[in-house]
């Protein structure tokens, strides 16, 4: 790593940032090439900032496409991080400052253009076209980054539709900002406000878009059953052009594949994913994610989370993965870990070493950890050698399945605290009915605190609704 | 003199009286008797007063004892029968007739007040004869007196909890000045329940505040505190915490039960208690904003490491602890705080090597794990002994590190043993019955249940019935849509 490349990385770091070092498998302009609109500036940067290996070649590639686009400020972010991160290439070198005044003062004119046009035709009541120069205006606000202002453009459009197509597209135009803006909440509320009752072609065409869209705007909630069962229901018929600025179908086939595996039971996986007629064929696009879960179901664990690891650079490079993959990771090794222990009452703890070995973490903590939160139900005996037959220190998890183990015991323990909080709730009621005729209960109003007055030295205040506030 | 005996020892009659009617009349007649000899003979009779004493049964004679003693204590100061006084006021309390004191409820209730004052009798001696009497006085101990506070307050003051122990343990249900219905029974019958008896006519009791109720609680609870019972602090401070509130109302006495009771839940169960849904709204609002620091501090007793704890402890001071009151329980909480994460070790564990506790907990006192293996063994060993944790410690002949074994609690009850256990829940239940009763008894003969009910005849004799109120009666299992209102 060059000491321009430390530097770069070192501020990235400070600032919290994700740095993946490990290569990832793909290849950087095929990968872009799947996409359009302003997601491809969206995901260079990240990569740029993110991967030491592609960072120059990402940023190069950021700096090439804000300047084909109107974005100043995407130009600058993206010179400043290769001006850093390089020096020396050639990009860095000179800032295009006579391009960025060019296309400055070309945002502002067309601004000034789309506002009057606007105004004029406010001035002639006529709805169609205040709802066009509304969506020109918005869409221009988008392309030049001034996102906010785009959304209220977009949003003023809405009481002059009269077609459900154009519902559609105002719900459209603001999912995109919403999702730009990563506002998750928002992009629901918006998708809801589409008209799901009309069968137009216009909304079937929409299905896809929106199924993905709402499979974000879960993940980006950290909703994952429902981001899975979003994602497994693509159509995958659509055309991918009609959802590319979004994700491509390689990355609906990891996003489903990966939020299922983190969720769903064996079964599930078999039948609404590798049996499902249409997301049989998004997993063709990433034959590693369908290894993964074909692994999962066979029960080979530790293959599934090998398989899985090999492509962790790949996921933490994804604009809508890279925060969640820390969570969806450890969330699908400790089901993992679960199921490899079902069919045992009794397993070593170097044999779960061996299957799961985590260099990061020691398996006893990591088991320790999901017993307390619930995950597993187990008990590690960390002293008792093995059996007789097996040599010297091994040390034993043992299972125990308090669930199936002992119903009786349930059964007992909820007898005896029904029968006592009804004992408890009893008392408490006929306390509460005889203070209530005894007129003891505690008043709010100022008024009742002469009633306090006769006792010393504990300085009672009384607190009503308006000094509480 | 003898004359005066006479008229002292006539009550109760030798021969038995026959019903509860003849008791009543009787004993008013002797008070109205006494009290007229103790006028007529005025000076005199005190003067032969303590020589009285002597004649009169304080277990038989109680009414005309308590006449004695009250001539005695509220006339001359200097009278030599006064240092016999103080034996004959606790034979007194030890075995007076309950059934004769609900007539004389205001010389009883004088003498317990001389009593707790304290010039007379040393307070470690009159607190254990006041808890006595209130438990002659009421049985079952059920009711709330006057008398209950100053007996709490200076238990707790003078550090005797243990004589009122019995007298706090008790479940309270009733409280004196409740609104019912005139009781029509005599005073004297011993089946009544203890508010039809122990009224505020009666002097038996005066009226008493919602602070009065409130700081009874409060006091129960750091009595218990001070005793080290958490399961019964904790019951007792949650009663305060839960008081029943109208307009969200809240007063600082239940500010203060709360933070006492955070903690103390912290050293029972090992994490912070949840408010009962009961909780009134203002005070809801009043715990979130004045018992800030306390619920910090149990929000960093359930977490892993000792840090948070120890500077929530810090940022907010000795001195504010102190202030509430609560240092030493503050203290007792950090002390604990390692205790409860090896007893959490029990759900994860079934053996595990000392060395590896100690590496896997930390104490709140010494901000991280403790230095040695050895201070470790002690903390476990006291845990043991003093029953929080069943487990033994294991040392391995071969010279291999000691470790702790958790001996499985013994979870699955016997068919009888589970049987006891849910009788002696069924038979406390069954025991509130009579409890039951009274409250029933005193909310159906209520005058504003009666002015309901009354109401509510007269319509249905104009045949005019009131769809709403009848409501419960007419959709008993009939569809719910068809005509619950009529004319609709």
């Amino acid at each position: 790593m060059t000491d321009s490349l430390l530097a770069f990385f070192t501020v990235i770091d400070n600032q919290g940032g994700v740095i993946v070092k490990d290569a990832p498998k793909f290849d950087l302009d095929l990968y872009i090439q799947s996409y359009r609109g302003r997601t491809r500036f969206d995901r260079l940067f990240l990569i740029g900032r993110s991967s030491v290996p592609l960072c120059v070649d990402a940023l190069k590639a950021a700096v090439a496409e804000a300047k084909r686009g109107r974005d100043p400020q995407r130009y600058r972010e993206a010179f400043e991080c290769l001006r850093i991160a390089a020096p020396s290439e050639p990009e860095a070198a000179t800032f295009d400052k006579a391009w960025l005044d060019n296309i400055e003062t070309a945002n502002q004119n067309e601004t000034r253009r789309l506002l009057a046009e606007l105004k004029g035709y406010k001035n002639n009541l006529i709805k169609e076209s205040i709802r066009m120069g509304n969506e020109d205006l918005g869409k221009h606000y988008e392309s030049i980054g001034d996102l906010n202002a785009a959304a209220e453009a977009y949003t003023r459009m809405r009481p002059d539709v009269s077609t459900p197509k154009q519902i559609i597209d105002v719900g459209r135009h603001l999912v995109s900002v919403a999702l730009q803006r990563r506002e998750w909440g928002m992009i629901t509320s918006h998708l809801s406000k589409m008209p799901s009752g009309t069968n137009s072609d216009e909304y079937e065409h929409m299905q896809p878009y929106i199924r993905i869209v709402m499979g974000l705007s879960m993940l980006g909630q950290e909703r994952f059953p429902e981001a899975a069962a979003s994602f497994l229901a693509v159509d995958v018929n659509a055309s991918p052009t009609s959802y590319n600025e979004v994700a491509s179908p390689n990355d609906v086939a990891v996003y489903g594949g990966l939020l299922a595996l983190a969720t769903m039971d064996r079964a599930d996986l078999q039948r609404k994913v590798l049996d499902a007629p249409d997301f049989r064929q998004f997993l063709e696009h990433a034959p590693h994610i369908r290894r993964a879960v074909a692994q999962f179901v066979n029960g080979r664990y530790s293959a599934c989370i090998s398989t899985l690891e090999a492509y962790r650079a790949d996921y933490l490079l994804d604009i809508y993965l890279q925060k969640h993959i820390p969570k969806l990771y450890a969330e699908i090794r400790s089901k993992c870990i679960v199921q490899y222990m079902i069919p045992f009452s009794c397993v070593s703890l170097d044999t779960l070493e061996a299957a799961f070995s985590n260099p990061a973490q020691s398996i006893e903590d990591e088991l320790f950890t999901m017993i307390q939160s619930g995950t597993l139900q187990a008990r590690i005996n960390a002293i008792d050698k093995a059996s007789t037959n097996t040599s010297s220190c091994e040390r034993f998890a043992c299972l125990v399945t308090t669930v199936s183990a002992n119903p009786r015991v349930k059964l007992q323990s909820t007898a005896l605290a029904t029968a006592q909080s009804y004992e408890k709730q009893a008392i408490d009621r006929l306390r509460r009915m005889s203070l209530a005729a005894a007129d003891l209960e505690l008043k709010g109003q100022r008024k009742t605190s002469t009633a306090f007055s006769g006792l010393g030295g504990v300085g009672d205040i009384i607190y009503d609704e308006a000094t509480m506030v | 003199m003898d004359h005066c005996a006479s008229v002292l020892l006539a009550f109760p009659p030798s021969s038995p009286l026959a019903n509860n009617e003849q008791y009543h009349k009787a004993a008013l007649a002797h008070v109205l008797k006494v009290e007229k000899m103790i006028k007529d003979n005025g000076a005199s009779f005190v003067g032969y007063a303590s020589q009285l004493l002597e004649h009169v049964n304080p277990a038989n004679n109680s009414i005309s004892y308590i006449a004695l003693l009250q001539t005695i204590l509220t006339n001359d100061n200097s009278t030599p029968s006064r240092g016999e006084l103080p034996t004959a006021i606790t034979t007194f309390l030890m075995v007076f007739d309950p059934r004769q004191i609900r007539y004389v409820g205001g010389a009883f209730s004088a003498l317990l007040g001389v009593v707790q004052e304290g010039s007379l009798i040393p307070a470690s001696i009159a607190i254990g004869l006041v808890a006595t009497a209130l438990l002659k006085l009421d049985h079952a101990g059920t009711m709330l007196t006057s008398h209950h506070i100053p007996l709490v307050t200076q238990a707790y003051e003078t550090d005797n909890i243990e004589p009122i122990l019995p007298v706090i343990e008790k479940t309270i249900v009733f409280y004196p000045g409740m609104k019912g219905p005139s009781e029509t029974r005599y005073p004297c019958d011993m089946q009544l329940p203890p508010p039809a008896y122990l009224t505020l006519e009666s002097s038996l009791t005066t009226r008493l505040s919602v602070a009065n109720v409130l700081q009874y609680d409060l006091l129960c609870g750091m009595c218990f505190i001070q005793r080290r019972a958490w399961q019964q602090a904790f019951d007792a401070l949650e009663r305060v915490v839960s008081y029943p509130t109208r307009e969200g109302g809240c007063s600082k006495i239940m500010e203060n039960a709360h933070n006492k009771w955070v903690l103390v839940g912290l050293l029972l169960n090992g994490k912070t208690p949840t408010l009962p849904a009961i909780t009134g709204q203002g005070a809801q609002k009043a715990y979130a904003t004045h018992g800030k620091p306390y619920t910090s501090i149990g929000k960093a007793f359930e977490q892993g490491t000792a840090e948070t704890l120890k500077s929530e402890f810090e940022s907010v001071g000795a001195q504010r602890w102190a202030d509430d009151g609560n240092l030493a329980l503050m203290r007792l909480v950090l002390t604990h705080y390692q205790r409860w994460q090896i007893m959490n070790l029990r759900n994860v564990y079934t053996k595990i090597s000392l060395e590896q506790i100690r590496t896997r907990t930390q104490s709140a006192e010494a901000t991280g794990p403790l230095k040695t293996t050895a201070e470790l063994e002690a903390l476990v060993e006291s845990m043991i002994s003093e029953g929080m944790l069943n487990g033994v410690i294991e040392r391995p002949a071969d010279g291999k590190p000691a470790y702790l074994t958790f001996l499985s609690p013994t979870e699955e009850l016997s068919e009888d043993e589970f049987k006891v256990k849910m009788f002696s829940t069924a038979q406390r239940i069954k025991d509130l019955g009579p409890i039951v009763k009274a409250t029933n008894e005193r909310l159906a003969t209520s005058k504003d249940y009666l002015r309901h009910l009354v109401k509510e005849q007269k319509k249905e004799k104009h045949g005019q019935t009131d769809p709403y109120t009848r409501f419960e009666q007419t959709v008993d299992d009939e569809d719910l849509m068809m005509d619950v209102v009529p004319g609709n």
